[in-house]
């Protein structure tokens, strides 16, 4: 059986187009197991995994939890409300006191960009990045282009716009890198202050009215405001953001095709989108979360199986 | 101390031996004689070294050790033996110590450390108190116990009426202002350069613009309000032109480019490395080729490298909370002549002394001995081992440098590698 070519999954920038591959086929297995009765398979019984969460997450926590516990692994869980480094102890030292604990891989959500890549050549272990500041986010942008693979049977050559707020956000980076991998196109779409001055030079479309970009787009991906990594205002107010950024069901009646609609969660309902459109049928949102677990599944249990060899 | 220089080729444009490979002898500090093969007069310490070059010792206008307060970091005696080491007889120390170097006091305890010393400290003193960008410190003060120039290392003045004041005020006894060219609030939170690689890899971005803005500022001021002012360490092209114009109008400004700058650009920091965390961050090719066309042309009247040693413990963690900074004298020769001929190498580490009233002394016969010997063909790859410094926190590591240094024969001592 094929492996993936790298030892961590650190971001998207650092796979190849096999990988990703290699990623989607091992997560239609476990797609198929967590549907199951009995959803639990014994493929990672030897193998223990931290969670350490430098950072608030509810989602993605219990995804990789459950992905973690699926494949039989032991599951330890660290939380930190704040970076250790405020706490006097250093991030490599954090980690290595839990490594010598005989754990064997790390799942890791961090304030701070490059810090998964930090600590992969520091510390002996594998590191999964669970997002990693305004990096990247990769396992959010596999199960995206899964989500996508599976509604729209691939992902080459489609269309794709992400919508809102590129600057702060690990999810479009990951995006845009796992999305031009599998050769879709890409656009970006928000007001030009939440947009990277540079973010064209990645080979990306950017446009600024919303309306232009659904009606290019077979698939929007609509990302949330993130007020927290904001220290200054973009935006005169919610309200204003919405009349030019939010999507309502009248807007994508309007558009002359039926597009899919993305977001990676949590959704600030009346903000980016209504809610009559989270809820419509055009909205995968909660299949991303199913397939959130399978693609997780697959990414450990691949990362694993080159531990043991 | 007297010694006999043996065979060595003289590199001083200012020198009537420019170009010639002879003797040279020292006695008790001073030149007495070059020529071909000079006797050894009294059984002196004779000097022979594989492929010898001479030049007036080297100059740097923008260092930093750590004492008092961050000896961790550096220490003044270990950070002259460094200068020493690679090649520099005059340094140029800069106030980002812990208290600030803002009295009079200050600037004496650092003159009374390096008494004696091989290698000439001349301190810059804050601008303002506490490097707060607040209050005006006791600049003439500070020029009396021997500040060469006034400014808040890498803190730039943000209030431009403070700014406008700094140099009116300084003017009254020449005094040199250093304004760090950064207008912070559009850097905002920014750590590398702004472009594709800050782009991809979700740092934030400090742009250009900020620096720009920040030269534009302060030329007004001082076309309002004469004076006298240096822009340390410029990194982009567009302020490379800002200058150009301000010297045709005759402004009286310098500045200065770090010799990382030059060489380096932002896309090696795709892996993170804490130790290309530098301020101002490196920049694009077009940058650095506009900024070696700049001080080909004399628009920048001296490159530094911007040596700041920082320790292990505030390098080695996240890249957001790594503090900026590179030791540089090590490698500023080695790297400086992988870009220059070795005439303009030399012609570039001996220049900018006179902006700041320190004098020069070309090699001639009567002239007080201030040289640095070095072989400049050398290649090697530079690496820990190279650096004398107490931390280790090297841009240039790994990377193919130019040229080695032998040492220096500065205030009647010799110190050699």
């Amino acid at each position: 059986m094929s492996e993936l070519s790298v030892n961590h999954l650190l971001g998207i920038k650092y796979l190849n187009s096999q990988d990703i591959q290699l990623i989607f086929e091992t997560a239609d297995h476990f797609k198929e197991v967590i549907n199951r009765p009995i959803k639990k398979v014994p493929s990672l019984r030897d193998i223990t995994i931290a969670n350490l969460f430098f950072e608030n997450s509810t989602r993605t926590k219990l995804s990789f939890e459950l992905a973690e516990k699926r494949l039989s692994a032991d599951v330890i869980n660290f939380s930190a409300s704040q970076s250790s480094v405020k706490k006097g102890e250093t991030l490599i030292d954090t980690v290595n006191n839990i490594l010598s604990m005989k754990v064997d891989m790390v799942v890791m959500r961090h304030p701070n960009p490059g810090a998964s890549v930090f600590l992969s050549q520091h510390v002996n272990a594998s590191i999964i990045n669970a997002g990693d500041g305004a990096h990247e986010h990769p396992t959010q942008a596999l199960l995206d282009s899964y989500s996508i693979r599976e509604r729209l049977g691939s992902v080459k050559g489609k269309n794709v716009v992400i919508v809102g707020d590129i600057l702060h956000s690990r999810v479009a980076l990951s995006n845009i890198f796992a999305l031009q991998l599998q050769g879709a196109n890409v656009m970006v779409c928000g007001p030009k202050t939440l947009l990277p001055k540079y973010i064209d030079k990645l080979g990306v479309k950017v446009e600024t009215d919303l309306r232009k970009a659904l009606n290019w787009c077979d698939v929007a991906n609509m990302l949330r405001v993130q007020n927290e990594r904001m220290d200054i205002s973009y935006f005169p107010s919610t309200r204003e953001y919405t009349q030019q950024y939010g999507v309502n069901k009248a807007l994508l009646d309007s558009l002359n095709k039926e597009i899919t609609i993305m977001h990676p969660g949590p959704i600030n309902r009346g903000v980016e989108i209504t809610s009559d459109v989270a809820d419509s049928k055009q909205a995968i949102i909660l299949d991303q979360v199913q397939n959130g677990v399978a693609v997780r599944m697959a990414v450990i249990y691949l990362l694993a199986s080159k531990i043991k060899h | 101390m007297n010694v006999l220089i043996k065979s060595a080729t003289i590199v001083d444009s200012k020198s009537d031996f420019h170009n010639q490979t002879l003797d040279i002898l020292i006695e008790r500090g001073v030149i007495t004689q070059i020529s071909k093969q000079i006797k050894n007069p009294k059984n002196y310490k004779e000097i022979k070294l594989d492929n010898l070059h001479i030049s007036q010792g080297w100059f740097d206008s923008s260092v930093s050790f750590g004492e008092p307060g961050y000896e961790e970091r550096e220490t003044i005696e270990n950070g002259l033996k460094t200068a020493a080491l690679s090649g520099f007889t005059s340094v140029a120390v800069n106030p980002n110590t812990n208290p600030v170097i803002d009295s009079n006091s200050d600037v004496s305890f650092l003159k009374g450390k390096a008494n004696g010393n091989a290698v000439a400290l001349y301190p810059i003193g804050a601008l303002t108190k506490e490097s707060k960008g607040e209050d005006l410190a006791e600049l003439f003060d500070m020029k009396n116990a021997g500040a060469i120039a006034f400014g808040d290392y890498q803190k730039p003045i943000c209030n431009p009426n403070l700014m406008k004041l700094a140099l009116q005020y300084a003017s009254n006894f020449e005094g040199l202002v250093y304004s760090f060219p950064q207008e912070s609030r559009i850097s905002g939170l920014g750590v590398m350069n702004e472009n594709v690689t800050s782009t991809s890899l979700g740092l934030k971005g400090n742009p250009t613009l900020a620096e720009e803005l920040q030269i534009v500022r302060d030329l007004f001021l001082l076309e309002y309000t004469g004076g006298k002012l240096h822009i340390p360490t410029i990194s982009t092209a567009k302020s490379v032109e800002l200058i150009r114009e301000a010297k045709q109008k005759k402004l009286n400004v310098s500045c200065s480019v770090a010799i990382h700058n030059l060489v380096l650009t932002d896309d090696e920091l795709h892996t993170f490395n804490t130790n290309l965390k530098v301020l101002p961050p490196l920049r694009t090719k077009d940058d650095c080729n506009a900024l070696i066309e700049g001080l080909k042309d004399g628009t920048i009247d001296m490159v530094t490298s911007d040596h700041n040693p920082i320790d292990i413990e505030h390098k080695k963690i996240e890249f957001d909370y790594a503090k900026y900074g590179t030791v540089g004298l090590e490698s500023a020769f080695g790297a400086l002549n992988t870009v220059f001929t070795i005439k303009k190498t030399i012609d570039l580490l001996t220049k900018g002394k006179e902006r700041f009233g320190i004098s020069s002394h070309s090699i001639s016969v009567g002239n007080k001995a201030d040289v640095t010997l070095f072989n400049p063909n050398i290649e090697h790859s530079f690496t820990k081992e190279n650096i004398y410094s107490a931390s280790k926190n090297s841009i240039f590591e790994q990377h193919k440098l130019k040229g080695k240094v032998y040492g220096i024969l500065s205030n009647n001592q010799l110190i050699l590698n």
